[in-house]
């Protein structure tokens, strides 16, 4: 996905290097180095989403994103910072902003994270029976799921594992956010849990046959193929 | 000097003294004015005995009859008792009735003597020849129940002295003990996390207000320094992750630009290197947020044992991939208050250190339990375990034993799960499972 972003970042080092890497991963990137040109920025063009760092000279990123809300803008918004303290991460979701992001992030996941963000949140569950991603079909009502019309045998965690693959087929999704977002934990476990999940998954989806659905994107993450 | 344990020995202590003392002194003060006057009643009635019964002139009982009733007329002596009895005990003459037999020289007579109008006095006996003895009689209180008014008097008056130290005593020890309780609760709210808490200071001055300043004053001075301290953990992440992220965005570009296999190899090492940095960061800055105790705010109830199942349900398969097995052992529910996700995140790193510090075919057992007012949390292993010297070391930041030195890991995890047991006023204690660690750790129960 090729998305027109605005980065907004005091830092002109950080923001070169991660521009560059973002225009690696085709995406079209504009820099502001401060609040009072990313909001003159945002006024003047149309964008996808702006990654914002929190701590800005003359307008502050909690301030930018306010300003934002306020504004009635629904442009989705990932905040930056360099401490990531708990606190400040509730602060931030609450004023707004679509996800949180402590420095330094690699391009590739704040990639993957803002494709996420501009596709929407994600399966949400609750608003279709059944989900489908090639001849994967799960069914988040009946917490039952398929393979090519033969029902697997899945454990809780290996479930909701596959329901957030299928509901994001063909976007990469990086182990923080599957830890985020299959686990609940706002911590990093060091241990390689996800993917130990992801091969037992895997096990399972190719035990009747079939190639492997499941596509790993070295150094980023995991990607299901639609 | 004696020493005393608590102020409520010091206050009994001295109390006790003091009405010893006072008891004491009312006695004296008592017997000796009794003496006092028993020796002028003595006096008088020798002398009023003399001149009744002199040595000069006529003895003859009609004559010391007649002097007794001159003298009972006179107003100087009216108030005096004389018994003049012969030989036989008889009654000769004088104002007194009838009186129990009284030894020769003074003696003491009282209610019980039932002589008329006469409630406590001396009397003085003595042989004025033929056979006769002469008793004389005075009275020691100068009106009626003078004796028991002395005493209401005394009790009156010391009483309330006493009354009025012992009250006394009781505000000093009130004051003390709630001056006292004040910088208790100060101290226990910072022990809490409270470093905005100060001893109140009282608008009058005086000892204790100034004892207040000099212990807010300090509490001034610690706060500077956390504060400065904590300066530097925040300079630390702003200052040296932002470079330290620039430096790992320069190795990607890099790493993108690489041209051969070798310079990607070394690269990618390179990028692993500050990953590793970048992670003891956020594992200090974790450290510092746990400890700043702003979390206890968003505490709920919940039970320890169903979260030890979901993180062992979660772990057991990471763990069957390293070749060791999880056990979860609970005897029903244990209610506690805290933070979910740091107790998940507390459960997940000792179930990670147990699988970083043991060899393959290690056993992990979790067991929850309940005594009391605790939930008790023990993780034992079958592991090497780590020697009784070096346990204290193992909870310290940075305290990594030296058998560990070449394993992965910052030596950050243990200080991390001690921290989130303090937030929950826990305890932690490493011991010794023979063989294996055995980590437990002791939570209030909500």
């Amino acid at each position: 996905m090729s998305l027109n972003l605005l980065l907004v970042e005091d830092d002109a080092v950080f923001a070169q290097t991660l521009a560059e890497e973002l225009r690696g991963l085709d995406h079209c990137v504009t820099v502001a180095v401060d609040g009072r040109e990313a909001l003159a920025a945002v006024d003047s063009a149309p964008f996808d989403a702006v990654v914002l760092d929190r701590m800005l000279p003359k307008v502050d990123g909690m301030a930018v994103l306010e300003r934002l809300r306020g504004g009635n803008m629904t442009l989705p918004v990932i905040m930056l910072t360099a401490l990531g303290r708990s606190v400040e991460k509730v602060e931030g979701l609450e004023a707004g902003a679509d996800d949180y992001v402590v420095k330094p992030v690699a391009a590739a996941e704040l990639s993957a994270r803002l494709a996420a963000v501009v596709r929407g949140r994600g399966w949400t569950g609750g608003s279709a029976d059944t989900i489908r991603a090639g001849d994967i079909v799960v069914s988040p009502t009946k917490f039952r799921a398929w393979r090519d019309g033969i029902a697997l045998d899945l454990g809780k965690l290996e479930f909701k594992l596959l329901s957030e693959f299928v509901a994001n087929a063909d976007a990469v999704l990086t182990r923080a956010m599957l830890v985020e977002r299959v686990w609940g934990y706002d911590f990093a476990p060091t241990t390689n849990i996800v993917d130990v999940y992801v091969r037992h998954l895997r096990v399972k989806l190719t035990a009747a046959g079939g190639r492997d659905p499941i596509l790993t994107v070295r150094g980023v993450g995991y990607m299901l193929r639609g | 000097m004696m020493r005393f344990r608590s102020l409520r020995a010091l206050t009994l202590a001295f109390v006790l003294a003091f009405l010893v003392a006072t008891i004491g002194t009312g006695f004296a003060i008592h017997t000796v004015t009794q003496q006092t006057i028993e020796r002028l009643v003595d006096r008088r009635i020798e002398a009023v005995s003399d001149e009744v019964a002199g040595t000069f002139g006529d003895r003859s009982p009609e004559e010391l009859v007649r002097r007794i009733n001159a003298a009972t007329q006179e107003r100087d002596t009216g108030d005096i008792g004389f018994l003049l009895l012969d030989t036989d005990s008889r009654r000769l003459g004088g104002n007194i009735a009838k009186l129990r037999r009284l030894p020769l020289g003074f003696s003491t007579v009282a209610v019980k003597d039932k002589i008329a109008g006469l409630s406590a006095g001396r009397a003085l006996v003595r042989d004025v020849g033929r056979g006769m003895t002469l008793t004389t009689i005075a009275e020691t209180e100068p009106f009626d129940d003078y004796n028991a008014a002395r005493v209401r008097i005394y009790l009156l008056g010391f009483g309330s002295i006493v009354l009025i130290v012992i009250a006394g005593m009781l505000v000093f020890v009130v004051t003390i003990r709630r001056r006292i309780g004040e910088m208790r609760r100060t101290v226990d709210a910072i022990i809490d996390g409270d470093m905005a808490r100060r001893v109140p200071i009282h608008p009058s001055g005086g000892e204790f207000a100034q004892q207040a300043m000099a212990f807010n004053r300090m509490l001034d001075r610690i706060s500077e320094l956390m504060a400065s301290i904590s300066n530097v953990s925040n300079d630390i992440a702003h200052d040296l992750r932002t470079p330290l992220a620039r430096l790992k965005s320069q190795l990607a570009l890099s790493l993108r630009r690489a041209e051969t296999d070798a310079q990607r190899d070394d690269l990618e090492a390179a990028i692993a290197m500050s990953d590793e940095l970048l992670e003891m960061f956020a594992a200090m800055l974790r450290i510092a947020e746990v400890e700043g105790g702003d979390r206890r705010a968003a505490f709920a109830a919940l039970d320890l044992a169903v979260l030890a199942d979901e993180v062992a349900t979660m772990m057991r398969p990471v763990v069957a991939d390293g070749d060791r097995t999880l056990i979860l052992d609970t005897a029903g529910p244990a209610e506690i208050f805290g933070d979910r996700q740091l107790l998940g995140q507390m459960l997940v790193n000792l179930i990670e250190n147990a699988l970083r510090h043991t060899p393959p075919g290690t056993r992990i057992e979790i067991g929850i339990a309940t005594t009391g007012r605790t939930a008790m949390l023990m993780v034992t292993d079958t592991g090497p375990g780590i020697p009784a010297d070096q346990r204290k070391l193992a909870l310290r930041r940075f305290g990594r034993l030296d058998a560990s030195r070449h394993d992965d890991g910052h030596g950050l995890g243990l200080p991390l799960i001690q921290a989130i047991v303090r937030l929950h006023r826990g305890t932690i204690a490493l011991e010794d499972a023979a063989p294996g660690l055995r980590v437990v750790i002791a939570l209030p129960k909500g």
